[in-house]
């Protein structure tokens, strides 16, 4: 795109009222605000999310009334089960369950699949594609003849794909279920199970503070370019635009620091870093974990006398 | 590039923390010595900036737009150790929040974006920076190559760790996980990011730096020296010519080329890139040459007043492409990947099952790129019939791929039913995110 094409034309006249643009000239706005409209819609999807999600971990239902610990702990061995099983009915069997789960922890249901396979696991779908037709071995379902090339699933490949899919899918959900089902605060100081030190788990809810500050500071930042869009910058002047506004950002965050170093010495922050936990495990919480111990010992099992 | 769970084995994704686990103690350790307790906010912040930075869609040319990483220029504001640290933290979120790649592959995740990538890209950007002042222009180049070079660094390890995945986990022959072998991971990831993420990646680094030695010069040294601890020259601004700089690239790239022959001639200087030189008429190349050249002048001016302002660069960088191609006839053996299969059989003493299976799929009506008529393929012609045959063939086949792109996108839009309400401008373009590698 060269810059005389850019800035030369006023692409907006009135007819009858309303805005009438020939072809290319909304080509062009589109090309002028798309960048734009993406990263301001990328930034509203995650503050979205984080409300949504907060949401959803208040909600009386069952994963949400366990331990935090438990959840983290149940996560992990059903994760690990799955992504060991190479089993296609096992996996299936875990979902099902985990459908289950979701109903009892009052998830909506249509979000809960929707947000699931719309995502990694279709993606994983479409790489996965290639690799069912050109496969080398046993006999093809049926045969494409391409000149030389034979193209053409065979019973191994399917099944392969299948399982990789589904186990994406189920690591996928097993994730979207902790995430939907835990608070970030939560989330964090189960951490501290697993020996992460201290330091790592002040820095990511300090991060994650800051995340939805710095959303807002783009947000308004890119709302402003916006509205104040008239006519046509080149792509040059474009990204001239986009790389002020992440050094301006880079700035903010150096003196942000010092005002937040200076703000937590004033309070009495002294390097040291204290955290207070009251969660005492109940049976229920205990009764959880052994059962997805028992789930994830009976995955693994099953995965090897099931196909 | 963030890899979902189930790509990877288990074995491997947790495996990989062996690396992780040591390399994030050393960071904490490094950037607390020297920052005691100033190490939580301005980490924190900082890593806050980082995972903001992947949110911004930078618009590209051709009008799509794609994100970076940013993680060089931290690493060059903050020093590799603070970045490493950054990066993760903003990866480790993405992962527990926003289910942006696995959970089980964290470790493997902040290995490629959140180590390699800062540090390979921090070392090639001081590497080429040298002792240059601060304020120098070849810190900008060497910023954005820095950037570029981490970038990649970053995506052949994720395509090596997808590649490595059916060598080391199969049953009955059948792979377990990501299906595909080093062969195709490895350039599939390689390429793709090479010349679009890495591209978009080393523009925002390049900029950015630029920016910030102009207007917040001080994050550059100050906020080096705080974090990292080590000294760094300052100086005043200088603008490095840009004849020093073509004078140094291309010897360096000449140099690069020789050492490539040298290489693949077998170390034999007339037979660089494994052919044979003697064999060449050079008055016939002359010849060649200069109706090239002659072309070139008519055609290229031509090309660019003819084509519509959108198309004008980009109509005529292929053009020129067209005109110039036959030069590849001068090289007697084969030129590299655009061998016959009789050609490939001389140089190598047998054929590739792939190749000859593929040859025959295509039996193209400007094959062996050049018109079948006797002015053009007659063997005891001079070389530049042959040239003229190539060329042409070559710009009629960029005006083909021309209609049948122009084709396809009037068909697209057709069928997708664009181009009513002016409330278009809202739908958002379809982008692939690369969220799952």
């Amino acid at each position: 795109m060269s810059a005389e094409a850019d800035g030369s034309r006023i692409p907006v006249e009135r007819e009858a009222g309303h805005l009438t643009l020939s072809r290319q000239e909304r080509r062009q706005l589109r090309r002028q605000l798309g960048w734009v409209e993406q990263t301001l819609a990328g930034v509203t999807e995650a503050i979205e999310r984080a409300v949504f999600t907060e949401e959803h971990a208040r909600s009386p239902g069952w994963l949400q009334g366990l331990d935090p610990r438990i959840k983290l702990g149940m996560f992990i061995v059903t994760v690990l089960a799955a992504s060991l099983s190479h089993s296609l009915l096992a996996l299936l069997l875990l979902y099902g369950l985990l459908l289950l789960v979701a109903r009892a922890s009052l998830l909506p249901f249509d979000f809960f699949v929707r947000r699931v396979w719309l995502g990694i696991p279709f993606f994983a779908g479409v790489v996965i594609l290639p690799s069912i037709f050109f496969t080398s071995g046993g006999p093809r379902l049926f045969e494409w003849d391409l000149g030389p090339l034979h193209l053409g699933p065979t019973p191994a490949s399917l099944l392969g794909a299948a399982v990789f899919v589904m186990r994406v899918g189920d690591a996928v959900s097993l994730a979207v279920l902790l995430i939907l089902t835990t608070r970030w605060a939560d989330l964090l100081k189960s951490l501290q199970v697993l020996r992460v030190p201290q330091i790592f788990i002040l820095l990511l809810s300090m991060t994650y503070r800051y995340i939805f500050l710095f959303l807002h500071t783009v947000n308004g930042f890119f709302e402003a370019r916006k509205s104040r869009t008239v006519g046509f910058t080149s792509g040059g002047e474009q990204r001239t635009w986009i790389v002020t506004a992440l050094v301006t950002l880079m700035n903010r965050s150096f003196q942000m620091s010092n005002e937040v170093y200076a703000a937590m010495c004033a309070r009495g922050f002294t390097g040291t870093i204290r955290t207070y936990s009251d969660y005492r495990l109940q049976s229920g919480d205990v009764l959880a974990l052994l059962g997805a111990l028992l789930l994830s010992v009976g995955l693994f099992f099953l995965g090897r006398v099931l196909l | 590039m963030h890899i979902p769970d189930g790509y990877l084995s288990p074995v491997f994704s947790l495996g990989s923390g062996v690396v992780t686990i040591p390399a994030w103690a050393v960071a904490t350790h490094k950037v607390r010595d020297v920052l005691n307790r100033r190490t939580v906010p301005l980490m924190a912040i900082f890593s806050a900036l980082s995972f903001t930075i992947m949110m911004f869609n930078v618009p590209v040319p051709g009008g799509t737009t794609a994100h970076g990483v940013g993680g060089t220029l931290i690493a060059i504001v903050l020093g590799p150790w603070a970045a490493a640290l950054c990066v993760s933290v903003a990866l480790i979120i993405q992962a527990l929040f926003f289910g942006d790649g696995g959970i089980l592959a964290i470790f493997i995740n902040c290995l490629n974006m959140g180590i390699i990538l800062p540090f390979v890209g921090y070392y090639t950007y001081r590497l080429i920076a040298g002792r240059s002042p601060v304020l120098s222009t070849r810190r900008i180049w060497a910023a954005a190559i820095g950037s570029y070079v981490g970038i990649t660094a970053a995506a052949l390890a994720v395509g090596i760790e997808l590649g490595l995945q059916p060598v080391l986990f199969q049953q009955n022959g059948h792979p377990l996980y990501s299906p595909y072998p080093l062969g195709v991971a490895i350039p599939a990831m390689l390429l793709s990011h090479a010349f679009g993420a890495s591209l978009v990646e080393a523009l925002i680094t390049a900029l950015g730096f630029a920016y910030i030695q102009k207007h917040h010069p001080t994050l550059l040294a100050a906020l080096r020296e705080v974090v990292s601890g080590g000294d760094v020259p300052t100086g005043e601004a200088q603008a490095l010519p840009l004849w020093r700089i073509f004078a140094l690239a291309i010897p360096l790239a000449l140099v690069l080329l020789f050492i490539a022959g040298l290489i693949t001639g077998g170390g034999r200087l007339d037979h660089l890139f494994g052919a044979d030189w003697s064999q060449v008429s050079w008055p016939d190349v002359g010849i060649m040459l200069l109706i090239v050249l002659g072309i070139a002048v008519v055609l290229l001016p031509l090309t660019w007043f003819v084509l519509p302002a959108r198309l004008k660069r980009v109509g005529t960088f292929f053009m020129a492409l067209a005109i110039f191609a036959p030069l590849g006839l001068i090289a007697p053996g084969f030129a590299f990947g655009e061998g016959s299969p009789e050609d490939v059989q001389k140089a190598f003493g047998y054929i590739p099952q792939g190749l000859r299976d593929l040859n025959g799929l295509w039996n193209a009506p400007l094959g062996g790129y050049t018109i079948h008529a006797d002015f053009f393929t007659d063997p005891n012609a001079p070389l530049w019939h042959a040239a003229l045959g190539y060329e042409i063939s070559g710009i009629i086949g960029i005006l083909l791929l021309v209609l049948l792109v122009w084709g396809l996108m009037l068909l697209v839009r057709r069928l997708t039913g664009r181009g009513g309400a002016p409330t278009e401008v809202d739908a958002r373009q379809a982008q692939p995110r690369e969220e799952a590698l």
